[in-house]
């Protein structure tokens, strides 16, 4: 092999390693590395270790994730969460109110380090700001009485299943249908109509519900469980700014630990009331 | 002393010119360029592809609906896969809608002056039209050219009323006969959609007076719209609006009369009902018939209405919003008032069919239809209701609830 011809082999593998370097490093997560390979500077951090708290916020409408008490003091899980979270790292937790369609763009202007605020998970987000893990998953699930023999959408055929009339329970019941599983839907104008009629119905056979509607049933007495997996997902996520790196992993280490240690377990049964006897969370 | 040529030696290179053997002599520099000739070829007949429908029209086809003054707003300016536009409008036919109004940004269309680009507009209008479908075109989005530097796109000053209204008329001429309907601007009463500067129906109505006669010049057979105003309570003097009742007599005082054919209506319900009465101090769906009052005040009468916006949300958190079911319901509702009550109102198109993206907000709890095309339940029970599956003398919402609902595909 002629020295001109290894030295164009070299350069052609050469580009195939750039190129197989750039497909690899597409997408927010390469660009991070990325970043952290030259700068590991985690501002936001830095200044919350200065300043001694966490800034989160969070639009106190959504009960029981977040709502304001009598006393107009902003209340619920996320706030129990964001405490819990602060308080692993040492720090205060101070709570900016914000209205939900303006959270992420506060986020984004440095108003506050995250948002604990039952916000959904948005992929295309991710090219802008960071989100944590799940923490609850709000999406739609199949519930029965705690005596069914139903586990999955398969026990359906032939069944009757209680819906929201337009919700996302009924539209994931509507595709169930369209995937073969011969159902009636049985539409009501509320949740809670729906539960009652699954509960002292007993033609209804199962019910098709987000999990927070579900959830709160469950705190409030409703002797029915959820089975086989979210059939929509809609995951609760925390926010952060895309280069918070430091602020990134802190919140992924305390919310497995949270996890594991059973606070999370803990708080949902604060605010959304315990689960069924003999069900495990 | 001459050489010649030996003839065991003779190479056909050997007779070229020097360039040519060079060439001649190096497979691989030959190899790089027949490389290149190909990946050049590839990519212009990609970029042709881009440019082309590349998705068949497919055959002719009309809506069938028992109310052929559903309407529905879609969205497709963002949307580049010309299979979504395709889906998009058949699912708007089989959903019963006779109408949509599609934006058509100015500049996107004309990014520099007087180079006009139509080709996603002939993709809508292509597909709408072979599904059937009436647009109603809405006009606006300024390109840079056309405004001061670091101005907004829905800004534009009055010297450049002529170029806006040469962009219609090219669009009027170009779907003669195919485009029916011009919408001038969107919202001006809004302090946001006037390009952020202060509220004025005087010029507002100036760019009437500007834009609709050129297009009227360019294509006579074009039904102009014009007001698209918000809806909203800002108090006089508000940087944020002007209320859209005040705005509307405004623009009858000043003569605009004469520079439109048809009004535009947004008609939002909130949370209320849409036989909740028109009140002056209230935003609901009739408030319409106040709009509709101001017409027929200004001798107006014989000309008719839109809804070109409007609608209800089903948000779990927005202030604004309703229940699910009760939106199913009051939707439905709307587009029987105006069948039934409203002859001066031609057509209802309600916000939105579907979003190219998630907008992760309350506005994603307006769509009939999700990004991925699945078919939300509002959307199912506006087609039983065009396809006259529900009863027409009872409420929906009493003829759905605690009632089985037919499985897909079966005939009630």
């Amino acid at each position: 092999m002629s020295a001109r011809l290894r030295w164009m082999v070299g350069v052609a593998l050469l580009l195939v390693v750039a190129v197989a370097l750039l497909i690899w490093l597409r997408g927010p997560e390469s660009t991070r590395l990325i970043t952290r390979l030259f700068s590991r500077q985690d501002a936001t951090w830095a200044e919350m270790q200065a300043r001694g708290s966490w800034r989160v916020g969070l639009d106190p409408s959504f009960p029981p994730f977040e709502w304001l008490d009598d006393a107009g003091v902003p209340v619920g899980y996320d706030l129990d969460l964001a405490r819990a979270i602060a308080a692993e790292w040492g720090m205060e937790t101070e709570i900016v109110p914000i209205g939900y369609d303006s959270l992420v763009d506060a986020l984004q202007a440095g108003r506050i380090d995250s948002v604990v605020s039952a916000l959904p998970y948005d992929p295309r987000a991710t090219r802008d700001i960071a989100f944590s893990s799940p923490y609850f998953d709000a999406g739609v699930r199949l519930a029965v009485r705690v005596d069914s023999t139903i586990t999955s959408t398969v026990g359906l055929i032939g069944g009757q299943v209680a819906v929201e009339w337009g919700s996302m329970g009924d539209m994931v019941g509507r595709r169930i249908q369209r995937e073969g599983v011969a159902m009636e839907l049985m539409p009501y104008a509320t949740p809670t109509e729906a539960v009652d009629a699954l509960l002292n119905d007993p033609a209804i056979d199962a019910l098709l519900l987000d999990h927070v509607s579900l959830r709160e049933a469950q705190g409030q007495g409703a002797n029915i469980i959820a089975v086989g997996p979210s059939l929509e997902s809609n995951p609760y996520v925390i926010a952060m700014p895309l280069r918070a790196y430091d602020l990134q992993e802190r919140v992924a280490a305390t919310l497995t630990q949270l996890a594991n240690d059973g606070t999370l377990a803990a708080l949902e049964e604060r605010w959304f009331g315990p689960l069924p006897a003999g069900i495990e969370p | 002393m001459s050489v010649q040529p030996n003839p065991t030696n003779f190479s056909p290179a050997n007779s070229l010119p020097p360039t040519q053997r060079a060439w001649h002599r190096q497979p691989r520099l030959r190899l790089i360029i027949l490389l290149l000739f190909v990946v050049v070829l590839a990519a212009s007949f990609y970029l042709i592809q881009l440019r082309r429908n590349s998705v068949p029209l497919g055959p002719q086809r009309t809506v069938e609906t028992i109310n052929p003054k559903v309407g529905i707003h879609t969205r497709l300016t963002d949307e580049v896969e010309p299979w979504k536009i395709k889906r998009t409008l058949e699912m708007v036919r089989e959903m019963g809608s006779p109408w949509i109004v599609e934006y058509f940004p100015w500049a996107y269309v004309e990014a520099e002056p007087g180079r006009f680009d139509w080709a996603h507009t002939d993709l809508v209008i292509d597909h709408a039209e072979r599904q059937g479908i009436e647009v109603i075109a809405r006009l606006g989005f300024v390109p840079g050219w056309a405004r001061p530097a670091e101005s907004s796109p829905l800004y534009l000053d009055e010297d450049r009323f002529a170029d806006f209204g040469a962009y219609a008329a090219e669009f009027a001429t170009r779907y003669a006969g195919r485009v029916r309907y011009i919408i001038i601007w969107n919202e001006p009463n809004l302090a946001l959609e006037w390009g952020y500067a202060e509220v004025d129906p005087a010029k507002y109505v100036t760019m009437l007076k500007t834009v609709y006669p050129m297009i009227k010049a360019a294509n006579p057979e074009v039904q102009v719209l014009a007001g698209a105003l918000a809806p909203t309570l800002a108090p006089p003097g508000s940087p944020d609006g002007m209320n859209d009742l005040d705005y509307l007599e405004t623009m009858y005082d000043l003569g605009a009369a004469d520079f439109f054919d048809i009004l535009s209506i947004h008609a939002y319900g909130w949370y209320s009902d849409p036989n909740e009465p028109a009140d002056p101090g209230v935003v609901n769906f009739r408030r319409s018939e106040l709009l509709r009052a101001i017409m027929v005040a200004h001798g107006d009468e014989e000309k008719h209405a839109m809804i070109t916006e409007g609608g209800w949300n089903d948000h779990p958190r927005w202030t604004r919003a309703v229940r699910p079911g009760q939106r199913i319901d009051y939707t439905l509702r709307a587009y029987q008032v105006a069948q039934e009550e409203w002859p001066w109102m031609d057509a209802v198109a309600l916000w939105a069919f579907r979003y190219p993206w998630d907008a992760k907000s309350y506005q994603d709890y307006f769509t009939f239809v999700r990004t991925d095309f699945e078919p939300k339940p509002i959307y199912e029970e506006l087609q039983r209701y065009t396809q006259g599956e529900l009863a027409q003398d009872e409420l929906p919402l009493e003829n759905a609830l605690n009632q089985p609902q037919p499985v897909q595909g079966e005939q009630p």
